[in-house]
């Protein structure tokens, strides 16, 4: 399992004013926590707290913090592809692209980018009319990205593919179908892509956030995920991360396998 | 082995014309992985696209059957604890045809001496390969005959001159004989022939560049037995050609390596040539031509090969009857146990130690532990006490003190019942024997 730290956002307020103050404390800060949290990826997200143009050295500037005190890899958050870009240059790890629809002019800028710099990709099964319902048009905007990392020689290991959790309390029905979508888009290609969700999202406004996080991850698990954007330093769901390994045999099982997993 | 949709997307036309019924060849390849429609509705896909589209779904190495009941192939993972290895390497001894007629039966007496029994399993070799080592083609079809005549075992006929094996294969086609190899000096005579007198045939190029290229030359003749030799004669070379065509076969489903691979050993030294083949056992090589035949060096080889190919999902068991250990006697201790493999082994290994000749008794509980055993009615009073009585032990000791493991202390009372014996609860663990037989006996 492969976490994806999602504290470093402008949209929550010590990072929007680190933007804003030019001050790398708060990223620093939170690079360190989730590292520790069990984090393998740092999801970098400078969110609404800088403007459009000025997007690009924004990110130059948290890649370069934030490589400062940290190791792990980054996976760059923005719809605007210049400004990832800019950020990609100065990534020393490969880091990850956060996002791509499945949209034809998005996927012939996004994939020959990630290519040129090494990058995986996170590929989100929708297009401009929105977020499908049901798992087969999940699936079939999986199966463009999956054909679209073969046209563009993008190893098949390096596409995640997002099929788009939403809150269980406004979109109860999406969640079932989130789980079927998982366990098809495995069977696309041969090696398969790998998986990844927004996990937070399910849980989006609802009371016991936590419990609704974790236990969906292990459901999510089960069904093949192989990635998620979520929160490193919640300790119980770090915890459901390790135990569902186990449980998958993906890792070899010892009593401290909590203790191991945090390690790697 | 179903299709991916990519596989499938990969060999349609992408006109996009909606023809089969789906707007687009995306989606109709999805619904075909899906097993949603036919192929058949779309006009437009190339014979070569259904053919391609057909082999990718066959298994991922074709199995290659010869001689007598020899197996190549037909082998699906890299490493046996993710599933197992299915067919044995096939162990094969070479017989050059430049031995004099005297040289040639005393190896193939040799040859037919190589039947092993140990630790009740049996071993034996598989086959002769006749190598026409000479130039003289009749010599060549004069020994094949012979060594024929002298083995009903697997036959491979080698021969890099076509008219050589023409003369000295129809003879014995009817033991269905390995041949070859085809290489690209002679491949079409050598596949065609094969492919008239339906024997598998050995493809030899140099590198799997070469072989590649081979295969799919030979393929385009029509037949599809082959097995491959990538040429290499080095330990090293072999082992990272066998791992790749291992690899491209199963992870890649790359058709033209979708079929078995032998192996040569290149050493002269037998117990260099032996560490060698062990090498080419543990890795993929589907058959193996080796040059000793002394049993010393054989042995190891076959135990190493029937360890490996075990299924590693079965409990390993021992035969459940009456196990001696030392020079033993009518006032020597008897264990029962269970004839799961590590157990039994456990118990063995402490009482040999121990210095005191005994007798232990498994106990046939389909190769599950003591407690597995018990605790699935598997290691009963009844049971025990009938098995103890028809192994005969009774006959072989003047005392009647029955030792059992001292997990399933409770089943002492009711096994002293139904078996007469005095029933002598022993340590919890077998590494408790040694001090606890001393004891007894002290």
């Amino acid at each position: 399992m492969i976490i994806i730290g999602e504290r470093i956002n402008g949209m929550f307020k010590d990072i929007g004013d680190g933007l804003r103050n030019k001050d790398p404390k708060p990223l620093q800060q939170w690079a360190l926590t989730q590292q520790e949290g069990g984090a393998h990826y740092l999801d970098v997200n400078s969110g609404p707290a800088v403007p459009t143009e000025e997007r690009p050295q924004a990110y130059e500037w948290m890649v370069k913090v934030i490589q400062e005190v940290s190791e792990l890899p980054l996976c760059l958050d923005s719809t605007n592809y210049n400004a990832i870009e800019a950020g990609l240059k100065l990534c020393k790890r490969p880091a990850m692209i956060n996002s791509v629809p499945a949209e034809r002019p998005k996927i012939e800028r996004v994939f020959p980018m990630a290519v040129q710099y090494n990058a995986s990709v996170i590929g989100l099964t929708m297009d401009k009319k929105g977020i499908p319902k049901d798992s087969e048009n999940r699936l079939a905007f999986a199966m463009e990205l999956v054909a679209a990392a073969d046209e563009f020689g993008l190893p098949m290991e390096d596409l995640f593919i997002d099929p788009l959790i939403l809150p269980v309390n406004v979109a109860q029905e999406h969640a079932p179908e989130v789980l079927k979508s998982l366990q098809m888009i495995k069977t696309l290609s041969n090696p398969a892509p790998r998986t990844v969700l927004g996990l937070s999202n399910v849980s989006q406004k609802s009371p016991d956030r936590h419990l609704i996080n974790r236990t969906y991850m292990a459901m999510a698990m089960a069904c093949g995920l192989d990635a998620a954007i979520m929160d490193a330093n919640d300790d119980d769901l770090v915890d459901v991360a390790a135990t569902a390994e186990i449980l998958l045999n993906n890792s070899i099982y010892a009593d401290s396998y909590l203790k191991v997993f945090r390690q790697r | 082995m179903g299709l991916t949709g990519l596989e499938i997307y990969k060999q349609l036309p992408k006109k996009n014309c909606g023809e089969c019924g789906t707007p687009t060849c995306l989606a109709f390849a999805m619904a075909l992985a899906a097993g949603k429609g036919a192929l058949e509705t779309c006009p437009y896909v190339t014979d070569e696209a259904r053919e391609n589209l057909a082999s990718a779904s066959a298994p991922p190495i074709k199995a290659i059957k010869f001689g007598n009941e020899s197996v190549l192939g037909d082998e699906t993972v890299l490493f046996r604890h993710d599933k197992t290895f299915y067919h044995p390497t096939t162990l094969l001894i070479k017989v050059s045809d430049k031995l004099t007629d005297s040289e040639i039966e005393a190896k193939v007496q040799e040859i037919e001496g190589l039947e092993f029994d140990r630790v009740g399993l049996h071993y034996s070799i598989d086959g002769i390969a006749v190598v026409n080592e000479s130039s003289d083609q009749d010599r060549f079809s004069q020994v094949v005959e012979k060594v024929a005549s002298a083995t009903s075992r697997s036959l491979m006929v080698l021969s890099e001159n076509p008219d050589a094996l023409k003369a000295a294969v129809p003879g014995i086609a009817s033991r269905k004989p390995l041949i070859g190899p085809a290489t690209f000096e002679n491949y079409e005579a050598v596949v065609n022939f094969a492919k008239e007198q339906k024997v598998p045939v050995i493809l030899k190029a140099d590198g799997l560049d070469a072989l590649n290229e081979l295969v799919e030359s030979a393929q385009k003749l029509g037949y599809k037995e082959f097995v491959l030799d990538p040429g290499s004669r080095s330990t090293s070379q072999t082992l990272a050609n066998l791992t790749h065509l291992r690899r491209l076969a199963i992870k890649k489903k790359y058709r033209p390596f979708g079929y078995p691979v032998i192996a040569f050993t290149g050493k002269n030294e037998p117990l260099d040539e032996i560490a060698e083949a062990s090498v080419y056992v543990a890795k993929y090589a589907s058959a193996i031509v080796l040059k000793t035949s002394i049993k010393a060096h054989i042995l190891p080889l076959m135990a190493l090969r029937q360890n490996l190919y075990t299924d590693p999902q079965k409990p390993i068991q021992v035969e459940p009857t009456l196990h001696v250990i030392g020079d033993v006697n009518e006032n020597s201790p008897v264990y029962v146990t269970t004839n799961f493999s590590l157990t039994y082994y456990s118990v063995e290994g402490e009482v040999e130690s121990s210095k005191i000749p005994s007798y232990i008794l498994p106990i046939d509980t389909d190769g599950t532990s003591v407690l597995t055993a018990y605790a699935a009615g598997k290691f009963e009073p009844e049971k025990i006490a009938d098995a103890l009585a028809a192994s005969g032990v009774a006959e072989k000791v003047n005392h009647r003190n029955l030792i059992i493991p001292g997990a399933v202390a409770v089943i002492s009372g009711k096994l002293q019942e139904k078996s007469s014996w005095k029933v002598v609860v022993g340590p919890r663990e077998s590494s408790g024997i040694i001090s606890f037989v001393r004891t007894m006996q002290g």
